[in-house]
């Protein structure tokens, strides 16, 4: 039998043996030195190599470019996790084919033999090859144009500025509250005293949980429905609004924020917003139409305590989490 | 001697006998695990207590504004067993709604927040809540049920190649038992308004045609051993009984492919275990004019994703149905905290003949209202200064602010000779529909306009459980508040609904955010002539490299000069 023909179907078999049989054993739930995809992917490179060289199959170097080419491919959209954007994919392909060039015209030897079935298949040698080739080709090109000439229209993307630079001060219920040096009057001891405390249960012995369980009330009255039960933004209306309600949990939000900074979003809501943050969409509610100003404090101490986050303050950078 | 064996036979067979009718092994649920208690009420009290209670009575500080109260412990009354109706569930079955959550509801899924031994420990604190049963005992015997399985084999997420010869025998068992009682002619869960649950509080029955919102549905929305689950079990404290003894168990499984054949396959947010929205909503072309019957084929199109199962040929030219996500207004003035509706859909259609625009928008609404001074409504919002928007700037989107005004098309509407206990009626109601053309300048500064109304809603019906109004509106108008509608270009636009059952009005609404719609352009003619032409002139560049390559060949051939090597 044709040898290159048997080195094509060693790749190919393989390949398939090896993506549906043994692939599943290398990527367990919880990876591993030895059972892991990069591994496996070794391992069958190394298949590969070996069979070629104990069964002397010396396939022809087109045949090999091809075969490098997609290995390449099987590797970076199969192999390679988390998978890389698209753009990027293209980029790497772009690499890995002029690498792929590189290697089979290394010298004019294996340049010429890499050339040949490809002008074997245009001067005609190869008959059904060329007519495959000609036929597919101006058909797809055909295709092609149609999908780009075909209208197509996605919904523009919009960028918004999630945490907007806050005013000097903002003005709530009639008395004026400067940001930098404003406090929650409620933080009346330190946070983590408490992070074993029950809510309700625990509210007539420690004044600290008392305000925790007034916050966390008011907080599963009227926010849970956008920043969810778990305060991860994922509220059972949080899908509906677009941007979508802040996740507490995520060290982006509230752990980096002074509570003055909250008190001020929480105050003014979406309307109070500048026009970088889209101020026309936002569902949050200025809350000092519902809420009293203690409230408003009240509901910031419970999400951090709730979190157990802390909140930024002045000379001490980061803040720690669960 | 033959009188024992008489006697054998006859006991063996009255065994037989005794256990046919529950087909199901008894068991005892599992005791509360003690150690686990302490554990257990830490996670309920840092987690749980805002909905459930401090005792477990379903009266935390969120349960009065939720529709789907949470559930009340105490009596030991859970929906989502694989047990026989009114028995205690499995600590398995808990744990799956722990981890899970119950789509439709305030509950959200923890098996991603929680760890595995929080859960169980807190699945056993609740267990420890119920006061009027004692899971340890005796009388407590539960029968775990039979429920078979799935005959077709089918997987998911979507559960796709049910015979249909199966789905329409299932239909017919939902007719024999009368299934549209409760959940409607359609399965929309239209059929009877007037239930309450155990603690009296307003039921109303699951919509089958969005099954993403079962409580049972385990985030496996499409699965129909999840309706096999419900009919065989039934949903303790509410008005669902099982059916295990008039359904056998190959007809459940029936019963639950027509069930699932009904939902519309949608791609379902992981994280919110919703539809994903259709953000753009694209209107179009059509040639001539637009059918102003909704009826017409013209406006039949498929409620399924075109991705998940590909559209038909004859609806492949017609528009596709968009999914708009509604929520309760809960931002300004009066707050909605329980719509009745989460989502619409809104087909599109333009014709440059008529110049003018069509809307058709369709929700599901279980009851109409009764009363005049309550009507049902449904609005669609533009900016009503289109022009004067600079990027992507818009009004408000809760009806505009002082400087971005909006024009709000609104169509209040009562269904004529209506009667929500009537029988389904497959003809639909009629309903007497007046349109409202307003400026809104922000919630609490709406006015209508006083120019010649140019909205008109030109087809409406409500038919089994889903209202549908056909708007219409030329594209360019004289009003200096009409929104002047462009082709080819993105158009903020935006939703509102009112339940009139619900003495819904004004601000207390259901509502979408911003969407685009987009007027698309009739395909251009370049379509059917630039590909054969590009094609063409790719196979004359076929044909030169053959040429050119025959040549170098020759030339080699010839021996003008040799192979790798320069030409000089």
């Amino acid at each position: 039998m044709n040898k290159g023909l048997i080195s094509f179907l060693v790749f190919v078999v393989g390949l398939a043996v090896f993506h549906n049989a043994i692939f599943p054993i290398f990527t367990p739930s919880e990876p591993g030195w030895i059972l892991n995809r990069y591994v496996y992917f070794l391992a069958f490179v190394a298949y590969l190599i070996i069979t070629n060289l104990v069964l002397r199959l010396k396939p022809p170097i087109a045949m090999m470019a091809l075969f490098v080419w997609c290995l390449g491919f099987y590797f970076y959209d199969h192999i390679l996790s988390p998978h890389v954007p698209w753009t990027l994919f293209i980029t790497y392909m772009m690499m890995w084919s002029i690498g792929t060039f590189l290697y089979v015209s290394q010298d004019a030897d294996t340049f010429r033999e890499f050339r040949q079935p490809i002008v074997k298949t245009i001067v005609g040698e190869y008959k059904l090859a060329r007519i495959i080739v000609f036929t597919a080709l101006p058909i797809l090109v055909g295709f092609a144009t149609y999908n780009s000439i075909y209208p197509s229209f996605q919904e523009p993307v919009e960028l918004r500025t999630v945490h907007p630079a806050p005013p000097a001060t903002t003005k709530v219920h009639g008395k004026t509250y400067p940001l930098e040096s404003t406090n929650n009057p409620f933080r009346i001891d330190e946070q983590d005293n408490y992070k074993d405390s029950f809510p309700f249960l625990d509210a007539d012995k420690h004044e600290y949980m008392k305000y925790v369980t007034e916050g966390g009330t008011i907080f599963f009255q009227n926010c849970h429905y956008c920043h969810g039960d778990q305060l991860n933004g994922l509220g059972m209306f949080s899908h509906v609004f677009n941007p979508t309600p802040a996740n507490f949990i995520d060290p982006g939000t509230i752990a980096m924020l002074q509570e003055a900074f909250l008190f001020w979003r929480v105050s003014k809501g979406g309307p109070g917003l500048p026009n970088e943050s889209t101020p026309w969409s936002s569902a949050m509610p200025p809350w000092e139409e519902h809420l009293k100003t203690d409230e408003i404090w009240k509901v910031i101490l419970f999400e951090y305590w709730y979190t157990g986050w802390h909140p930024r303050t002045f000379g001490t950078e980061g803040s720690e989490g669960e | 001697m033959n009188n024992n064996i008489k006697r054998l036979i006859l006991s063996f067979l009255a065994l037989v006998l005794i256990s046919l009718p529950s087909m199901a092994l008894a068991e005892m649920p599992e005791p509360i695990n003690k150690d686990l208690l302490e554990k257990g009420k830490k996670v309920y009290f840092k987690r749980c207590v805002w909905c459930h209670g401090v005792e477990g009575g379903g009266d935390g500080p969120s349960a009065d504004r939720l529709f789907t109260r949470p559930r009340n412990f105490i009596q030991g009354t859970f929906k989502i067993r694989v047990t026989d109706s009114g028995e205690l569930p499995m600590e398995a079955d808990l744990i799956k709604t722990v981890k899970n959550g119950l789509q439709g509801s305030a509950m959200p899924a923890w098996g991603e927040f929680l760890a595995e031994d929080e859960i169980v420990a807190v699945v056993n604190f609740v267990k420890s809540l119920v006061q009027d049963r004692d899971f340890s005992d005796e009388d407590e015997e539960v029968f775990v049920q039979d429920f078979g399985s799935n005959p077709w084999g089918t997987t998911g997420p979507y559960h796709l190649g049910v015979p249909q010869a199966d789905i329409d025998a299932g239909k017919e068992i939902f007719i024999k038992n009368k299934c549209f009682e409760c959940h409607g002619g359609e399965g929309r869960g239209d059929g009877n308004p007037t239930m309450k649950d155990d603690w009296g509080f307003p039921i109303v029955a699951a919509d089958w045609q969005q099954c993403w919102n079962f409580r049972g549905a385990r985030r496996d929305y499409y699965n129909p051993f999840n309706v096999v689950r419900t009919i065989t079990t039934g949903l303790n404290g509410t008005p669902m009984p099982n059916f295990k003894d008039q359904i056998t168990v190959e007809d459940r499984w029936k019963i639950a492919a027509f069930v699932n054949s009904l939902c519309p396959r949608k791609n379902i947010d992981k994280l919110t275990a919703k539809p994903i929205p259709d953000f753009l909503i694209q209107s179009v072309y059509t040639e001539g004019p637009v059918s102003p019957k909704i009826d017409d084929p013209s406006w039949e199109s498929s409620d399924t994703d075109g991705k998940i199962v590909p559209v038909s040929e004859e609806l492949a030219e017609n528009p596709k149905r968009h999914y708009i996500a509604m929520a309760g207004q809960i931002t300004r003035g009066k707050r909605n905290f329980d719509p009745k509706t989460d989502n619409l859909w809104v087909t599109s259609r333009w014709s440059a003949e008529e110049n003018a625009v069509y809307y058709l928008v369709e929700y599901h609404q279980r009851f109409m209202s009764e009363d005049p001074e309550f009507p049902d409504a449904v609005a669609i919002q533009w900016p009503a200064q289109l022009q004067e928007l600079f990027g992507a700037e818009k009004p408000y989107f809760i009806m505009g602010d002082s400087k971005k005004p909006v024009d709000i098309w609104k169509a209040k509407f009562m269904a004529k000779d209506y009667n929500p206990t009537n029988a389904p009626k497959p003809d639909g109601y009629k309903l007497d529909v007046s349109v409202e053309e307003i400026v809104g300048r922000g919630y609490d500064a709406l006015s209508a306009k006083e120019s010649e109304a140019k909205v008109e809603v030109v087809d409406s019906i409500y038919k089994q459980g889903r209202v549908k109004v056909l708007f219409k509106r030329t594209l360019a108008t004289e009003g200096e508040f009409d929104v002047q509608i462009p082709t080819e270009q993105f158009v903020p636009v935006s939703f509102f609904q009112w339940a009139g059952r619900d003495k819904e009005s004004d601000e207390h609404m259901a509502i979408s955010t911003w969407y685009y719609t987009i007027l698309k352009p009739a395909l251009p003619a370049s379509l059917y002539y630039m590909p054969p032409i590009i094609a063409a002139i790719f196979i004359c560049f076929q044909g030169w490299l053959v040429w050119m390559t025959k040549r170098t060949r020759k030339l080699f051939d010839e021996g003008k000069f040799q192979r790798d090597e320069v030409p000089k």
